[in-house]
């Protein structure tokens, strides 16, 4: 009898303690039945490996169990943006507005959850009360807080380990992404652009949470890139840096994406470029060095952001191997640039838009003329949440498909007259957005080295949620009109779908448990496990 | 935080909370400075999502005589302190109580019109709209009637003269007149079972639900049926224009236009 109490303690011991050291996050391809990190892999391909579930069985995909997110202690729900990590058996997720939550990944039966204090007053000005997920290393888990903190918790309890104040709420920053895990260090972005805040990307001590280093996207007067901004506007520029980036373990570059300027509309407060907004940065992850940047909409006047996910691949391209960086911008535009160098390698339209004529040689915009907002009104494509959004595009390397939830929606933008004041919106204007029939999305297949679209699958409504593809030769997505559902990779045909009963605004991610794949999206507050049994 | 001056009262004054004290006033007593001040602060805080002149985008369309989550002045003020749990609506904590109070108060006039003159007798109107039960077999007005077409109880409030008589005449032009999701929007559906014309009630990428005019609910996959039309600038509701005289026109518009909540 006491052998058997034994046994049944370092069971459950090991199957309760997460060790996700750097070497497994390096190699997270090659650990098909877990999700590591936020994008799947450092490339950032949202692509899983598993292939029980694939194009011939799919219809057959059912519930395998559901978890009601509790309500938030705070007045008002948050929505759900979430990408679960599973590991080893346990799924880490967060439910909006902060709270992390293990359950068992075989059952969905909730194992711990962990709740920050949160004032009824904390700021989140531009943005939903949200949090897209934590981050795994070693033995620990970290998630950023509304109210701008960054919080290591044990994986195994969800007891606290360090709590550390990123930035000041009270000015506008929050921390509403997935934290990336490097070797040693957790590395974070911020958000409060429609705040006017100044952004940052920081690296801390995953041990002690100490801060390594800041990199601040917007350059102080001497600084390089200070060039591109005029006065004190530097000051309020915005930048911010609120989604999970990239990493190249070969190259050792942290690849991060910078938000729009500040503020959003009124660029006549802001002359110049306005560097780094609207780009993205490669950093050297040991001291938050500035390698190289490529900035995909100078001078921004339309909240174009660059905070979408940046794929890397390697290729051949133009008869030269290459290292590769794919993003499809909000601005409408796909984008290929060396991830060595930064330099252009090719870009094209991937979704309506009616505000440049194309991309120079340099991959500049070439910005058409009237296309700035005005005191009247005027009418561009896309609209201000962008041809897409924050939500994950997918690749598959093994058909070298890049695949992307497109928006397809025009807004009358306008321009007002603003003036900066501590924890107050930043704006200067805003939009009326197309609605109801006048404006669709589209899940979009491109052939990821020439931009061009493969098929496309439209939608009701302009989509808030990401792509997974899988090596099952399908691609799972969700809708706001609550649909799940996978499509034929190779002819974006419709193989199965679920109606989920609220909208869907998260990436789909899988894994496998008892050898068995699955597949999570949501449905408003509801978190849903699909398998085949 | 700029939450602005709350006002922290000596027990003695609180007994004196009935009367009116400065700022605050309801929302319909502002000034036109403070309504001017609210359409400035609704740009910065609300058109975001609401749209510049409220008439929806991401958030929904706020030029309306009654929102479904703010029917009164308190709930209004409630749904901007607080936000609405399980919708996109955020609390917006960044406004003091006065810039709330403005802010609502020019919500508020996005869905009033202004009081026009009637063209005709809206007594005689009642009764033309009542007349073979014509009217209430598609509208409901306080309760009465079926609800195929708009409810009509306030449409005085939202709708004025020449909205109501184009309505009336050419129910198509009237209805391409609306902005934003076409909650009336006509469509035709085949499938090989059957052919539907009738509302669109819902739907999604891979279907669509539909009320005929006898209301019943047809629901569609859509990898079943061979068609979906959209037909934008219809209408189902017949045209009336050539069945009432002039005289019954201006009485049966006049009618409407009395159907508001305030009078």
């Amino acid at each position: 009898m006491r052998k058997l109490v034994v046994l049944i303690m370092v069971l459950a011991a090991h199957s309760a303690n997460a060790d996700v050291s750097f070497g497994r996050l390096v190699d997270a391809k090659n650990d098909k039945d877990n999700w590591l990190t936020y994008s799947g892999t450092y490339r950032s391909e949202r692509y899983s490996p598993l292939a029980e579930i694939n194009t011939r069985n799919v219809k057959n995909l059912k519930v395998i169990w559901a978890y009601q997110m509790q309500p938030s202690t705070i007045t008002g729900a948050g929505l759900v943006e979430t990408t679960p990590l599973v590991a080893d058996g346990i799924m880490y997720i967060t439910e909006p507005p902060s709270t992390v939550t293990a359950l068992d990944a075989r059952t969905g039966k909730r194992l711990w959850t962990w709740s920050p204090e949160l004032s009824d007053e904390v700021l989140h000005i531009g943005f939903p009360k949200v949090n897209r997920g934590v981050a795994l290393l070693g033995d620990a888990v970290y998630v950023g807080t509304l109210n701008a903190h960054l919080v290591s918790l044990d994986a195994a309890t969800g007891a606290l380990r360090w709590d550390v104040e990123v930035a000041d709420n009270k000015v506008g920053f929050s921390l509403t992404l997935a934290p990336l895990a490097l070797e040693r260090m957790i590395i974070v972005g911020v958000s409060g652009a429609e705040a006017g805040v100044r952004g940052f990307v920081d690296a801390y001590d995953s041990a002690t949470g100490e801060r390594v280093w800041r990199f601040n996207t917007i350059p102080a007067p001497g600084e390089p890139g200070s060039e591109t901004w005029q006065g004190d506007a530097w000051q309020t520029g915005g930048g911010s840096t609120w989604l999970t980036g990239s990493y190249d373990p070969d190259l050792d570059l942290l690849y991060w994406t910078v938000g729009n300027p500040a503020p959003d509309w009124n660029g006549d407060v802001r002359p110049g470029n306005n560097l780094y907004s609207c780009s993205l940065i490669a950093l050297d992850p040991d001291t938050g060095e500035l390698k190289w940047h490529f900035q995909f909409t100078p001078h921004d006047t339309h909240d174009w952001d660059a905070n979408q996910i940046p794929v890397l691949f390697d290729a051949e391209f133009n008869g030269v191997d290459r290292k590769i960086v794919a993003l499809a911008n909000r601005n409408a535009f796909f984008y290929l640039l060396d991830r060595e160098t930064g330099e252009f390698l090719h870009g094209n339209e991937y979704s309506k838009q009616t505000w440049a004529a194309g991309l120079d040689e340099s991959g500049r915009p070439i910005v058409l003329p009237g296309t700035d907002p005005t005191y009247e009104g005027n009418l561009i494509w896309p609209s201000l949440q962008g041809a897409t959004n924050w939500f994950s595009p997918s690749y598959n390397p093994q058909t070298e498909q890049f695949f992307v939830s497109t928006r397809l929606m025009g807004s009358v933008y306008y321009k007002a007259d603003v003036e900066y004041e501590e924890g107050m919106p930043f704006l200067g204007g805003g939009e009326q957005a197309m609605s109801g029939d006048d404006a669709a999305g589209a899940i979009r297949a491109l052939d990821v080295l020439t931009g061009k679209q493969q098929w496309e699958f439209m939608l009701h409504s302009p989509p808030w949620a990401g792509v997974m593809a899988t090596a099952g030769g399908l691609v799972f997505g969700g809708s706001n009109e609550g649909n799940v559902f996978a499509l034929d990779g190779q002819s974006g045909k419709p193989l199965w779908d679920f109606q989920t009963g609220g909208a869907v605004r998260t990436n789909p991610m899988s894994f496998a448990v008892d050898g068995r794949q699955r597949v999570v999206s949501t449905g408003g507050g509801t978190l849903f496990v699909f398998g085949l049994e | 935080m700029k939450n602005g001056p709350k006002f922290i009262m000596p027990a003695a004054f609180l007994l004196s909370l009935a009367l009116p004290v400065w700022g605050q006033l309801p929302p319909d007593e502002l000034s036109e400075a403070d309504l001017a001040d609210g359409q400035r602060l609704f740009r910065v805080h609300c058109a975001r999502c609401h749209g510049i002149d409220g008439a929806g985008g991401e958030g929904s369309n706020l030029a309306r005589a009654r929102l479904k989550y703010a029917t009164d002045d308190e709930t209004l003020i409630a749904v901007i302190d607080d936000g609405i749990a399980g919708t996109g609506m955020p609390a917006i904590w960044s406004l003091d109580d006065d810039q709330t109070r403005r802010v609502a108060g020019y919500v508020r006039t996005l869905g009033k019109l202004a009081i026009e003159e009637m063209p005709g007798d809206p007594g005689r109107g009642e009764s033309i709209y009542q007349a073979g039960g014509g009217c209430p077999a598609c509208h409901i007005i306080a309760g009465h009637g079926k609800g195929i077409g708009p409810e009509l109880t306030d449409v005085g409030d939202r709708r004025g003269l020449a909205y109501l008589r184009t309505s009336l005449v050419e129910p198509a032009d009237a209805q391409s007149q609306t902005m934003g999701y076409q909650d009336f929007l006509t469509v035709r559906v085949k499938s090989a079972a059957e052919s539907v014309e009738g509302l669109r009630i819902n739907e999604d990428a891979f279907s669509i639900q539909v009320r005929d005019i006898g209301g019943n609910v047809h629901s569609f996959r859509k990898d079943e049926f061979v068609e979906v039309e959209k037909i934008f600038a219809h209408s189902l509701m017949p045209a009336y224009g050539a069945a009432l005289s002039q005289q019954d026109m201006d009485d049966l518009v006049s009618y409407l236009m009395s159907l508001r909540a305030e009078k």
